[in-house]
């Protein structure tokens, strides 16, 4: 039904493409067909793009004023470091994202369990958490915990921050755990079954070491998501770096210099964690 | 709580949970009803859903309604259009060369790994500032006749409000083409490699393979997906309300701040979408198990 967020990642190459045909100049190849032909022409094409954008502004009457966005990082006055907005935003993204991470960890946990428990009233509190998560948009969900839920429970901007996007991913979070426990072959609960451990002890002995590696490339996945997610509570004023860089256009009008810093933040730090993701996913598939 | 062990009676878990819920729905109704003193005025709903209309007397719809047509026609717009940009991008992505590789493969990477929020603002301000004026969408909207202007509004948006309708949905496309791309490259990726091996053995060009034997194929199992991502898309369109574009959450924001039914307005927009969603998932879900039946 095409629920997940983004689509497993898969190995990107061209296994399935037509095998190479054989031609008649085999042994020496073209020029126009080497690689680094296509690397100069994926860079001619970028460098085209970005000179186009940067011309349509300026004849738009656009002022590029890209020295302007370094002392929003941060400026050293007399020798002594100030942190600009736009690290104070990141921080305050970096610290939601924690607490948004540890509150989905904990109701990934206790959806996963009621799922698969055996009482039906916590398999239905569950079904009916998942999909009122996967069927409603992310902004009215915030809007809603907003608007609805944070005056009734009186906390701040902050924390409704917090626990929208830790019940938004805690959706997502408990898939994951479930299938990590499911994923656990089913002798192996008969076998440590017979050898009469408790069931607190099958979890802990057996099943959670199988289970939470198999876990930990999708959870830093969720861990990604979030961190993109976070932008969204911009809309609701907590000072995080969207929220940042919202402020310093509306003072500057710098649109495109700082939403393209702002995207270029995020970018590194989703891009490195990708790459994280990678070398889990590689070394579990190393295990097998 | 093995998952491996059935047994259906109501058990201890099931008393606790029940006595949870029903604490947490006790203190949510004694401190709306006492501690907010909130008055429920549910009557703003209908209200903004239809409307007599002055000069005729007749029922007309009003803001609610008006913003879930304009979502469902962003996410039918925006689908058709990443439909085509997730199609060409996702042929790339599973071609030989590099350069078409490197290309969608940046882009897939570029869009999934910014916040949608920040993509949609940095390329409305992109859009708005210089593909607009490109397309010159006023001139066109000011010169349409009668005729063109009502099928404009009904295809797409009122004419006033066209150009933004544009903006909105090409952000939209652009971000879900990413996702889309992944999609036709698995769709692609999962046809056997024989097929390939068997359309060259009876001497089709790489492009005849592709057109003939790979891609009828590829779009059959692509469809299901596909219809996901117009559940997302619906979803996903509530982010445009940001960039001012005139939908559902729009109007729900602009109707609970000049009414001031804060609570009325934001659970009943959210079981709304809901309900669309669910919808959809459950139709989706139906028209695939029949036509995995009928195969």
């Amino acid at each position: 039904m095409g629920r997940a967020l983004s689509p497993e990642p898969v190995a990107s190459d061209t296994r399935s493409a037509p095998a190479p045909a054989p031609r008649a100049t085999r042994g020496r190849t073209k020029w126009w067909r080497s690689r680094t032909f296509d690397v100069v022409q994926f860079v001619g094409l970028s460098g085209g793009l970005v000179w186009l954008t940067v011309r349509g502004a300026e004849a738009m009457g656009y002022n590029w004023q890209w020295y302007r966005i370094p002392r929003y990082f941060w400026r050293v006055i007399d020798g002594e470091l100030i942190w600009g907005p736009l690290m104070t935003g990141l921080a305050v993204t970096v610290e939601l994202s924690i607490y948004a991470m540890i509150l989905t960890l904990a109701i990934g946990l206790v959806t996963a369990l009621l799922r698969m428990s055996d009482s039906i009233s916590g398999q239905i509190l569950a079904k009916v958490y998942l999909e009122a998560i996967r069927n409603t948009p992310m902004l009215v969900q915030l809007l809603v915990f907003y608007f609805v839920i944070a005056p009734v429970i009186g906390i701040d901007r902050f924390w409704t921050g917090v626990l929208c996007l830790g019940v938004f991913e805690g959706a997502f979070a408990s898939e994951i755990i479930r299938a990590g426990i499911n994923s656990v072959p089913r002798g192996q609960w008969e076998a440590s079954a017979s050898i009469g451990l408790s069931r607190l002890h099958t979890y802990r002995l057996v099943v959670l070491p199988q289970a939470v590696p198999l876990m930990l490339p999708p959870m830093t996945g969720v861990l990604i998501n979030l961190i993109k997610h976070s932008a969204i509570v911009s809309v609701i004023a907590v000072f995080e770096l969207t929220t940042e860089g919202r402020n310093i256009i509306a003072e500057t009008f710098m649109s495109f210099e700082v939403w393209l810093t702002v995207a270029g933040v995020y970018l590194v730090i989703t891009c490195s964690l990708s790459v994280l993701v990678g070398y889990l996913e590689r070394r579990v598939a190393r295990k097998d | 709580m093995n998952p491996y062990a059935k047994k259906r009676r109501l058990k201890p878990l099931d008393v606790v949970i029940l006595s949870v819920v029903a604490g947490v729905v006790a203190f949510f109704a004694y401190k709306v009803n006492s501690v907010l003193a909130y008055e429920w005025d549910w009557g703003v709903i209908p209200r903004y859903l239809l409307r007599r209309d002055e000069d005729t007397g007749s029922v007309a719809p009003n803001l609610l309604v008006l913003g879930l047509v304009t979502t469902v026609r962003l996410a039918i717009w925006s689908l058709v259009l990443s439909a085509i940009v997730g199609a060409v991008m996702g042929v790339m992505r599973t071609s030989r060369r590099l350069f078409p590789r490197l290309l969608s493969r940046a882009y897939v990477e570029l869009v999934r790994n910014t916040p949608p929020l920040v993509f949609i603002f940095v390329f409305y301000f992109f859009i708005s500032s210089q593909i607009m004026p490109l397309l010159g969408v006023d001139a066109l909207v000011t010169d349409a006749s009668p005729v063109t202007a009502t099928l404009i509004a009904w295809v797409a948006s009122p004419p006033k409000l066209l150009e933004n309708f544009i903006a909105g949905v090409i952000c939209l496309s652009l971000f879900s083409g990413a996702y889309v791309t992944e999609i036709v490259r698995a769709g692609i990726q999962s046809i056997p490699r024989a097929q390939i091996e068997a359309g060259a053995s009876i001497g089709l060009s790489r492009w005849k393979i592709m057109r003939l034997v790979v891609l009828p194929q590829a779009l059959q199992r692509v469809i299901p997906p596909l219809a996901g991502q117009f559940i997302i898309l619906i979803k996903d369109s509530s982010l445009v309300s940001l960039i001012s574009i005139q939908e559902l959450t729009f109007y729900a924001l602009d109707i609970a701040v000049s009414t001031t039914r804060v609570f009325e307005v934001w659970i009943f927009v959210g079981a709304l979408y809901f309900v669309i969603c669910y919808a959809c998932a459950l139709a989706f879900d139906w028209l695939e198990r029949r036509g995995r039946a009928y195969h």
